[in-house]
């Protein structure tokens, strides 16, 4: 599901896309998968993450993806600590 | 050769591998190779195939770099090393240790360390994209030379003292090298096949990591004059020659 909200990407460098929720959705899925949530649980988890993060940026023009993943793992931290941890944390793994 | 003297090389194999070990950017790679896999619901058996391939492809390229080092090594040297190799050598050591107390992690959250960020992103790109065990394999070769910067340091030191030793005692420290320096992937291997979650070794990585900077600077540090001591100046006192 594509929004018609611009996401400018990290650094600036790669080009402007379209903010796509069911990218979002599958990136805080493999999140929950990855620290061994069960599948049903991950597939919740990452949809009430997502709807609160749609409802978040519905209102505006444009948001970096920055945002977008502090956002996220605001709201997942909610829902499931340690998948949030592993979420904020994967740029910095290395 | 005495038994002080194998017993002192050993002893030096046993340090420089367990400086080796105490880099971490195949262990960053084993990481996010296996977040990958477990978010894409990869069956177990896989998953153990792909951290398998990993290590098996790190244990390689670690015993390649060595056995190359010590082949060239035994080359230019064949019958002694000069004694001003193993000083300039012992102050590589000297050198990537202040090295990693000053920038092995990058001054942020996480575990970044001090590689430039293309390399990093791309083997974070190449983790995600790796789906068989050849590929992971690869990964593993290509992770150890990421890292060659500092790894050389100790690599260099065993190569040195390996050709000085008996030929059945240098495939036992080639072993033993190898060996210790995959203990840490093979420790977060068991881990992750035994059920522990990647977010618990991740915290662990984070919290310990100022420490295992300091312990792996400090112990190249101590190698260094070690080995400057027990090759240089005991060798240079004694008047027995260069070994």
């Amino acid at each position: 599901m594509a929004l018609a909200i611009d996401v400018v990407k990290r650094s600036g460098r790669r080009p402007t896309e379209s903010f796509d929720a069911d990218k979002l959705l599958r990136s805080i899925r493999a999140a929950c998968l990855s620290v061994r949530s069960p599948e049903g649980e991950a597939e919740s988890t990452a949809a009430a993450v997502t709807n609160a993060v749609i409802l978040w940026v519905e209102s505006k023009p444009a948001v970096t993806s920055h945002d977008l993943r502090r956002l996220a793992g605001a709201h997942l931290e909610r829902y499931h600590p340690e998948a949030a941890y592993f979420y904020q944390q994967h740029r910095a793994i290395i | 050769m005495g038994n002080f003297d194998t017993n002192s090389s050993l002893a030096i194999i046993i340090l420089a591998a367990l400086i080796h070990a105490s880099f971490q950017a195949s262990v960053s790679v084993l990481t996010l190779l296996s977040g990958h896999a477990l978010g894409k619901k990869t069956a177990h058996t896989r998953l153990l195939r792909l951290t398998g391939g990993f290590i098996g492809g790190v244990g390689v390229m670690s015993l390649l770099l060595l056995s190359g080092m010590a082949f060239v090594l035994s080359q230019l040297y064949p019958t002694s090393t000069p004694l001003t190799f193993w000083a300039a050598s012992c102050g590589a050591l000297g050198g990537v240790g202040i090295s990693v107390w000053l920038f092995y992690y990058r001054e942020k959250r996480g575990t970044s360390l001090w590689l430039p960020r293309s390399l990093a992103d791309y083997l974070n790109a190449r983790s995600k994209a790796t789906k068989q065990a050849a590929e992971a394999f690869g990964l593993g070769l290509t992770s150890v030379l990421s890292e060659l910067l500092f790894v050389f340091a100790p690599v260099l030191i065993t190569a040195l003292v390996l050709i000085r030793l008996d030929p059945e005692l240098q495939l036992l420290g080639l072993l033993l090298y190898t060996g210790i320096s995959l203990l840490p992937l093979l420790i977060v291997g068991a881990l992750i096949g035994g059920g522990h979650t990647l977010a618990q070794i991740q915290r662990w990585r984070e919290s310990n990591k100022q420490f295992l900077q300091f312990a792996a600077g400090t112990a190249l540090l101590v190698l260094g004059v070690y080995v400057y001591v027990d090759r240089v100046i005991i060798t240079g006192i004694n008047g027995l020659g260069v070994r």
